[in-house]
Formats: C-alpha cells, structure tokens, sequence
C-alpha cells in the first residue's frame, strides 16, 4: 500500500533559513562542547563514569553481541570429538548462497550411519541467513562462535574446511591436522587422512553386524 | 466387462482386475506399499484403504475384485482416517533416519504421511531395534528397522529373479526382512529390489551417500548396454561437482515399458552409466597432438576428397560399430557410401559371445545391430568387415576410417599396432580411450548416448529414442555432427542439423522407419515395420500408440 | 642591506609556517571534531613508539601516504596541465596571504616592521586578484583530466565560484565604503576605536549583514560542505577524480587552506584583525577608565595572539558548519547565490552609501 506522506509547509521562521543553521549550529556544537568537557575531564580522572563518546575500541574492547547473533558457523561435535554432522545436506540444500560443500561417507556405527567427509562452508559467499542452523536435525551446526573478524587476503583463504568448523579458535594457515576421523583433508591436498580406528580404537565397534558383505563391496 | 464407479468417475475393466487397477484406469491414485503391478498381490500393507458402498468396513484396494455396479471412494473422510491409522502402526517402529536415509525425497513413507498421516504420534513405547545397514551383497544395503514388512523384495526374487534369497523371519513386531543364511544377494536383477523397496529398508550400495536424490535431474534413454535396450531415466546432477568427484551422472532407474523391461533393468547396465564420465577422450588429435575441430574436419576431408575415385573401391574402409546410433549409422552410410563411393562401407562384425539370458540380458552387446541391419549395414546383405583387417595388414587397404568399433577388443593389440603401421590414414572415431584410440593416426572425439539424441533399434525391432540429458564432456561432438561436418565440408548435402531432421530423412529413405518421427515415437519407442509387417500400420504399432495415449 | 632582505623573508616565512602547518593540522581537527561533535572519539590509531597523542600524528601519516602513493595520470590525460592543476591551486591560495595583516606594526631598533609580508595599499584588491586565480586549478584539473566526471566537476565548480566572488566582492564594498581604504592594514587600524563608549569598533557591528554575506560567499569559495558540489567525492565526483597522491593532496590542502584564508579574511575586515579590545598601544584602556600600561615587545605579541585566536575560533566555526549542513542541490545553490545573497549584498551597499551620504 502506498502510503502518500503529506509534506509540512515551512513557515516564515523557517524559511529565514538563517535561524534554523543557527539552531542546527546550536545543537552539534553543544555536543562539541559537553563531549569535549567530558574528553578533558576524563584526562585529570574525572567523571569517568560519563562516557563522552560511543565509540567501542575494538579489537581491545569487545561490543556486547546479542544472544541470537549469527557469527562465523562451528560444527558441534560428539563426545569423541567426531561432528555430529550426519550429512544429510539439508544445509547445504537450504543455503540460499550454495555456500555450503558437503562430501558424505560411512559411518563405522551404523545407528550413525553417515558423516560429512568433507564440510566446507565458503565465507566469502554466505550471506549468514542462518538457515543452515534452521534446519539442521541434529544440532550439528551453530553461528555462535561470537567470530566477527572474518577477513583474508584471498578468496581461497575464506573457505573454512572441517578443521575451522569443527574448532572455532583455529585461525588460518591450519597449522596441522588433528583430526582422527577420515575426512577429505585439505592440508593434505583434499586426500582422505585419519581412520576410525584411532577415535574407536581396533575392534568389535568397527564391524557391522551380518558383515557378510564386505568382501562383496571390494568388487 | 464389469462397470464401475470410482469417485464418481464411471469405468469399465477387465474382469478379474482389481479395484486399485480399475481407480488407476478412473486416474485416481491409490496409495500404495505392498502392491506392485509386476509382482503378485500381497495385501499386507493395508494403506490402499478405499471404501465400498455397501460393505460395512474399508476394503484394500489391491486384492478386491470389482464386480459390475460397484461404486467405490478413494478420497474422503473413512478412507483418510484408515490410512492415517495404518499409517500409525506402520510408523510405530519406523526410526527418524530419514535425515541420513538416501531413500528420503523419494520415499513412499514421507509421501503418504504428509498426504495422509496424523502429526500427533500416540506411539510413546520404545521402537524394536533391528540389525542396520547390512550389506545383502555387491548392491544392496539393508537397514531393518526401516522396514515395512511389504515383501515385495521377496515377492520380486520368488517371481522375477527366481533367486529367492528374500524371506521375512521372526513374528510380530520382531518380524524383519532379510536373507537365507549362507546366500548373498548378487543375482544379475538385484538392483531392483532397491526400486521396489517403498521406503529406505533397501538401498543402493554404489548410489549410497553419493547424493540427495532432491539433487538429481532426470532425463529419459534407452540403456545401451544390450540389444535389449530397457529404457531408463538418467539421474544426473551438473551443479554440484563436489560430489562423486565430478561425475554427472548419479544413477540409472529403469523407466517402464511393458514392450521392452517392463519395471526391471540388470545390475550390469544400472551401474554402466560410469564409462560417461570416465576415461573419456576430450578433444580432437592428431598423432597426440591436440587440435581443434575446424582444424581436423578439413584436414580430413581434405584428405578424403584426395583419394582417386578408382581407389576408393578398394583402398578404403570404414567400419562403423553397431552402437552407433542409427541416425549416426544413416549418416556415416551416406557420407562414405552414397557420397564418396567407398563400397567398403559396413557394421557388419561378428557378435561377440556375451551372457544372456531369459529375462532382459540379451547376448550382443550392441544396443543398436538391429538398426544397422535395417539400414543394410549389418546382416546378410552387408560386407562383411572382418577380412578388411587382414587386407589393410596386407597393404590392400590404405585407409582405415572407425566409428565407435574398439578393434583392439576384437582383434587384439598388436593387430591395431600393426594397422597403424601399415595404413596411411586410420581414423578412429569413438567416445573413450582405447587401444584403438591410442594407435590411430586421428583420434575425433564423440559423445555418449546420453549427450545426444538419436535412436536405437532394439534386438526385437523397437525403435526408441534417446533424449540428450546434458552436454558432451570437454569438446567432444555426437557422431551425427561430426559426419554431418564433414558431409558440409565435402559439399555433399546433409540432411540437416539436428537428429530430429535427420531421422526424418531416414525414415523417409528407410521402409522399415517410414513415417516415424521423434514424436511419434514418444517414450516408448514403435516397432519397426519389418517384412511389411509392424511400423505405423501393423497392428503392434496401434497397441503402442494406445499405450502413449494413456 | 641584510635588513632589507631578511625582515620580508622572515615575515612571510612566518605567515607560510603559520598556515602551512595549520592546514596540516586541519585535517586532524577536521577528524577530531566531527567525531566530538558525533559523539565518537575520532581518529586515534597511528602511533609512534606506542605513543599516541589524540591521534596527532595521523596528519604526518597522511603525508607519508600521500608521498608514496602512486601517482596516476590518466594515459589520454593533457600531461602538462594535469600536473600543472594541483600546484596552481595551492599557489594561489598561499599566495594571498601575503597582504594579510598578522599584527601591530613592530618597532626594534628604530625599524618599524609591519607585521605582514608585503604592505600593499591594494591589498583587499590583490586577495581578491588571487582568490579568482584559484578556479583556474580547478578547471584545469577538472578540463586535463580526460575524464567526463571530472570536466563536469570543474565546470561545476567555475560557475560556483564565479557565482559567489561577485556576491563576495560586492559584501565588503560596505566595509570599504566605511573605512575608505583598500589597504588590510589601515582597516584594521580604523578598528581600533570604540562604539558608544564600550563596543569596539569592528566591522562586524558596523556591517552585519555584510559580514553574514561574506561568510556565506567565502564558504561557498573553499568548495566545503555545505558547497562542496565541485567535489562531492562520495557520490557525485568531482574535478579531482583522477588524481592521486601528493597532487589530490595538494588540492585537499588547498581546500584547508583557503579555509584559513576566508577565516583571516573575516577576521581582518569585520573582526578588527589582530585588534584586541581596549588594547592601545601603550596599554589596556578599559572603558570604566581603568588604565593597565604594556611593553612594546608584549603588545606585538598580543596583538599577533589576538590574530591567531580569532583565525582558529573562524577555523572551528567553518568546521562546525562543514559538520551540520547537508549539501545543496545545484539549482539551490544558483538561487541562493543569485538571487537571495546578490540582492541583499546590493542593498547593503545602497543602504551603506546612503547612510554614509545622510551622515
């Protein structure tokens, strides 16, 4: 609907024009002369208590986030230290930015079943919506890293791969993979490093039940 | 022949037909597990619940007869709060996989719940745990717990395969699908029990996790893997090239035709569909040396232009393979044969011995010898192309032009080595690296069936077309347009630019394809007329045309 | 014969120091005041050893910057006038100050010195010579860069300019017809007296509407916010679009410059210049009759003091309104100037020389 907004006539006063710079002038010096009343007294320590300026000194003093701010993604993980992706690319599917790369594989616990082998989330083409954490079934995906400073020097550089997903602090270059779990490792030229075996440990976990099937699969 | 009335639509059916197959001829659908047009009846998943007028309870659609006069509902109330019921019961030991189940986006059970289920479970019990992803051989995974207990895994190894490694064990609410001890489940058919399988319960081993199926874009063709040639649906997906390493192509599923496959396809052509983006040759050479197509259609046919009318009788051949498609085989009849006069013209090689049986898998190999035999390239009236090999050995042939045939297959190895030896122009002609690619002198890239369309003629006389699901790999062209280049460049006249133009003029030169066009062969393809019988006229060509009409 | 040489060298060094290093500093008080009057901190971050000083050393940052920043002239650009733009620019505007009256005249050793560099009798006439030789920078720079935008800036900017330097020379007809002189100095001499007992006799009380026409008129000269159409630099671009480096730097301190020029300028003709009120040159002479005597040395100092004083509150006011009003459009800035300062500065005029004639 379109709404027509009636413009206000100007008055004589008003269209002196000379008063209303006067008034204009009143108003930004008065806040020149309170805030520079203020900049100098907090120089001999006094009203400190009085802030003369809204200005938030980052990156030594933090602006206070909301509790629902969407910042740079993490993958949560289990208590194994595995993601809790499954990779069923429902976020990869609702990105609206197609930011999102998922590689999916076999889970060696087959109540899991599936887990991302490769998990790439491009920086530099999301538009941080927050769908992705929407429609997430397992909780796997969150924006609460509170990372704001997502910056680099190329576009390369502002794709974050399973290592920066799944541990917020790491900040680029990667300096070394420690994931045990087989995944696409782009340190490792996108070739699939770890193996269940160093998060499970040899044995009983790794094998299905009727695993009659394997040699099968190794046609 | 009963009458009946299916939501107010009037119907008349076979006798003996079921009411779910009557309200399929009415057009309104019946929700469906167990019931499976190509299997026998079941009647144990209970959702086709419709309601007769005059029996007092819900009547399964699949396994009641129609009687004449019967009047039947398929929508309201009773029959939404049935199936919402037996959706219930079959939900309660259902587990919440779907986010990690491939069948999800194509699966029956989230269908028919979101159609018709109630969204306010009752069931608060613990579910029935049920062993999960066990592999039941080379294809097949299976997750028990997913199960519905349809059967028509069973019922399609007992009636189709005739394997019967399928059985359901236990009772009860322990009762879960799987197979006999001590069998595998690797019969030539067994990809299908993946089709079949309304829900998640069985999966494909090689699509496993490889894609969501929301993903996929479909395209309909024709399997090239036999002469059987069982029509499918290419599911491919171009815009994520993440995932299967680049591959397009995700997965074939057979498409139905009940003159051809019916609902089935073989395990060997449902995972053939690899080759399309493997080892593929990706751009025109020369002796190894990379050249553009310009740059090679004058070259060659600069070349062939060259050779004496008096030579071409003798010093050149050609051989084009029965792969080929048969607007291709048209085309390479008319540029070599008909245009240059190279009597040596010909797709005439043995067939190959290959497995076979009496479902679907057919011996030859070749999807399309029977076009070639239509077209008088292949069969008795062709030259046989065998002894050319040991002419051109012997220096008589000086010019060896292949389309689609690898001789280093059938001839072996050192042969071809020696034809590039002794030939002064060998062509090879083809989609992927062979050793027939590696010894010739030129090298033309060509597309695969599923980068064009074109048609193939099945060992029974079907013609069925392919449709071009995406374009070819790298700078490869289909065969059609690389003889009708050269046909441009040798001033000969081409019968036009695109397949559909071309196989109009075949059909118009060929009597067995006359008055066919890709329209009028549809999806289902139209038998060829042969020896006067079949084509548009017989009597099996008005049965397909009925076909396409429903 | 050193005398002769020495004193106008250092007189004019002095005003060159003076202004030179003010219009540096402008751009930090131009950062630092905008933030104070938004309620921000402004520019704080360059430091040197940690050391910070209220971001003090962002001018010289920017210097360095602008030192060693490429500098580009467009390929099809007229090479000779590109270069040439900056520099008569900047010329022009430092050349002005020469007939600026810094302070009393200075009696050492039997020499008077005038404080300022060259004591001309035409001087108002001269700025004014000077102030129009400005445009041509602009023009130039807009005309070589081969580049519509910048050719549309500066022809933005002539037609401004030479809009207001009309309306700017006709303001202080009044004040000239009043002082009856053309030389600075001498005006600012005739300031010195008092109104009714205790006002002092500035031009200001004696030509108000001139002086808020003047204002008006020279702001719109420097090409500052709420005249800034020449340049425009976040939307609608202006002549120096293709510079960069220490040549946009130029035209950057030209702006400041003339800045400082307009505040003298205001200060000399209506704010009795390096005047201090009740101040004689043998002392204070307060209207109530109080009488406090001062040396010759301090009286020159205090005279140049009063000068600096009134420049820098002329300087914080012309930043004030640079960050309070918004830009005018095009069509407002040709009526204002035509037809609502030109009348009002004749009228000025006429009622000037009729009260003077009545008188």
């Amino acid at each position: 609907m379109a709404m027509i907004i009636e413009r206000k006539e100007l008055n004589l006063w008003e269209r002196l024009y000379l008063p209303e710079i006067l008034r204009g002038l009143w108003l930004t010096s008065r806040h020149f002369f309170v805030n520079m009343f203020f900049h100098t007294a907090h120089l001999f320590g006094l009203f400190k208590r009085h802030r003369a300026a809204v200005t938030t000194q980052w990156p030594e003093e933090l602006r206070p986030l909301a509790a629902r701010f969407r910042s740079r993604h993490r993958l949560t993980t289990r208590e194994e230290g595995t993601p809790r992706c499954v990779g069923c690319m429902l976020c990869e599917t609702v990105c609206p930015a197609k930011c999102i790369t998922i590689v999916a594989g076999e889970h060696p616990d087959p109540n899991v079943e599936k887990y991302p082998v490769r998990f790439d989330i491009d920086l530099g083409v999301c538009v941080y919506c927050g769908y992705c954490v929407e429609v997430c079934p397992e909780d796997a995906i969150r924006m609460d890293t509170n990372i704001l400073d997502v910056s680099a020097y190329s576009r390369d550089q502002m794709k974050l791969d399973i290592h920066e997903l799944m541990n917020p602090t790491l900040r680029k270059p990667v300096p070394e993979c420690d994931l045990k779990f087989p995944h696409k490792c782009a340190l490792h030229d996108g070739k699939l490093t770890g193996s269940w075996e160093r998060v499970y440990g040899p044995g009983e976990k790794l094998s299905r039940p009727a695993d009659q099937g394997t040699e099968l699969a190794a046609r | 022949m009963p009458k009946l009335t299916i939501d107010g639509k009037t119907v008349e059916v076979g006798a003996g037909k079921t009411v779910i197959q009557a309200a399929e001829q009415a057009g309104c659908f019946v929700p469906r597990y167990c019931y499976h047009p190509g299997l026998s009846i079941a009647g144990n998943c209970r959702i086709c619940l419709v309601a007769v007028e005059g029996q007092k309870k819900l009547q399964i659609a699949c396994n009641t007869q129609v009687s004449d006069g019967m009047v039947v509902h398929t929508q309201g109330e009773p029959v939404e709060q049935g199936r919402a019921e037996v959706l219930e019961f079959l939900l309660a030991n259902h587990p919440l996989d779907c986010p990690v189940c491939d069948q999800s986006g194509e699966c029956d059970l989230q269908n028919f719940y979101m159609a018709y289920g109630r969204y306010d479970p009752r069931f608060a019990e613990q579910k029935v745990r049920k062993p999960k992803a066990v592999p039941l051989g080379p294809t097949v995974m299976l997750d028990a717990e997913r199960c519905i207990l349809c059967s028509r895994c069973v019922r399609f190894t007992d009636e189709v395969s005739r394997t019967q490694e399928f059985g359901i064990f236990n009772r009860g609410d322990r009762a879960e699908v799987g197979i006999y001890p001590g069998k595998t489940l690797s019969n030539p058919y067994a990809g299908n029990v993946v089709d079949i399988c309304p829900v998640g319960a069985l999966t494909d081993r090689d699509f496993r996790f490889k894609a969501r199926v929301w993903y996929l874009s479909s395209s309909p063709s024709v399997c090239p893997g036999c002469s059987k040639g069982c029509n499918i649906d290419i599911h491919y997906t171009l815009d994520r090239p993440h995932l299967d390493d680049g591959a397009r192509v995700m997965r074939l599923k057979p498409r139905v035709n009940p003159e051809v496959n019916q609902w089935w396809m073989c395990d060997e052509g449902r995972y053939a569909y690899k080759a399309i983006d493997r080892c593929r040759i990706l751009k025109p050479r020369h002796r190894g040396r990379a050249l553009g197509w310009e740059t090679a259609v004058l070259e060659l046919a600069g070349q062939l232009a060259r050779i004496e009318p008096k030579q071409r009788e003798e010093s050149v051949a050609v051989i084009a393979g029965t792969n080929l498609t048969t607007e291709a085989l048209y085309l390479a009849a008319r540029l070599f044969g008909e245009g240059l006069q190279i009597r040596n013209c010909s797709a005439e090689l043995p067939v190959l011995p290959g497995s076979h049986d009496e479902l679907l898998i057919q011996a030859d190999k070749n999807p399309n010898r029977k076009g070639a035999e239509l077209l008088g390239l292949a069969g008795e009236k062709a030259r046989p192309a065998e002894p050319w090999i040991q002419a051109a050995l012997d220096g008589k042939i000086k010019s060896l032009w292949v389309i689609g045939e690898d001789l280093a297959a059938r001839f072996g190895e050192e042969t071809v080595k020696q034809l590039a030896e002794k030939l002064e122009l060998f062509v090879y002609q083809g989609s992927h690296e062979n050793g027939t690619a590696a010894q010739a002198h030129w090298v033309l890239p060509s597309a695969v069936y599923a980068e064009q369309a074109g048609t193939f003629v099945n060992c029974d006389g079907r013609v069925q077309a392919l449709t071009k699901a995406f374009e070819p790999l790298g700078e490869s062209r289909p065969d059609w347009l690389i003889l009708t280049a050269l046909l441009t460049r040798l001033e000969l006249p081409a019968p036009g630019n695109e397949p559909a133009k071309i196989f109009e003029a075949l059909a118009a030169a060929h009597a067995p394809f006359a008055g066919m066009t890709y329209e009028r062969l549809g999806l289902q393809g139209l038998p060829a007329r042969l020896d006067g019988a079949g084509g548009l006229g017989g009597p099996a060509a008005g049965a397909a045309a009925k076909a396409e009409r429903k | 014969m050193i005398w002769e040489i020495g004193i106008p060298f250092a007189l004019s060094g002095a005003i060159l120091f003076f202004v030179l290093n003010l219009g540096g500093l402008h751009t930090w008080i131009e950062r630092k005041q905008s933030a104070i009057m938004q309620d921000r901190i402004g520019a704080n971050r360059a430091s040197i050893l940690g050391v910070r000083l209220f971001g003090l050393f962002h001018p010289l940052a920017d210097a360095i910057k602008m030192f060693v920043k490429e500098d580009f002239i467009p390929p099809q650009a007229d090479k000779l006038l590109h270069t040439l733009a900056p520099f008569l620019s900047v010329f022009f505007s430092l050349v002005a100050f020469a007939a600026i009256p810094y302070g009393d005249r200075l009696v050492i050793g039997g020499r008077v010195i005038e404080l300022q560099a060259a004591n001309l009798n035409v001087a108002l006439l001269y700025i004014f010579a000077m102030l129009s030789l400005g445009v041509y920078g602009v023009i130039l720079a807009g005309f070589s860069s081969h580049n519509n935008y910048a050719l549309l800036g500066g022809i933005r900017a002539a037609a401004q300019m030479v809009s207001y330097e009309i309306t700017l020379g006709i303001a202080i007809i009044g004040t000239v017809m009043i002082y009856g002189t053309l030389d600075l100095q001498q005006m600012v001499r005739a300031q010195g007296g008092l109104l009714f007992g205790f006002l002092p006799a500035w031009g200001v009380f004696l030509q108000p509407v001139g002086f808020l026409v003047f204002t008006a008129a020279a702001l719109a000269e420097t090409k500052r916010v709420p005249f800034d159409l020449p340049e425009g630099e976040s939307e609608i671009i202006g002549y120096f679009v293709e510079y960069s480096g220490m040549k946009f730097g130029m035209f950057f301190m030209t702006d400041f410059i003339e800045t400082i020029m307009v505040a003298a300028l205001a200060t000399t003709l209506f704010f009795g210049g390096w005047q201090v009120p009740y101040l004689t040159p043998d002392g204070f002479q307060f209207p109530w009759g109080a009488f406090v005597p001062v040396a010759a040395i301090p009286y020159a100092l205090l005279t140049v003091a009063s000068f600096t004083v009134k420049v820098l509150a002329f300087c914080w006011l012309f930043m004030v309104i640079r960050w309070t009003l918004p830009r005018f459009r095009y069509d407002q800035l040709m009526r204002l100037g035509w037809r609502i300062l030109f009348p009002i500065s004749v009228a000025n005029v006429l009622i000037t020389g009729a009260v003077l004639a009545w008188r």
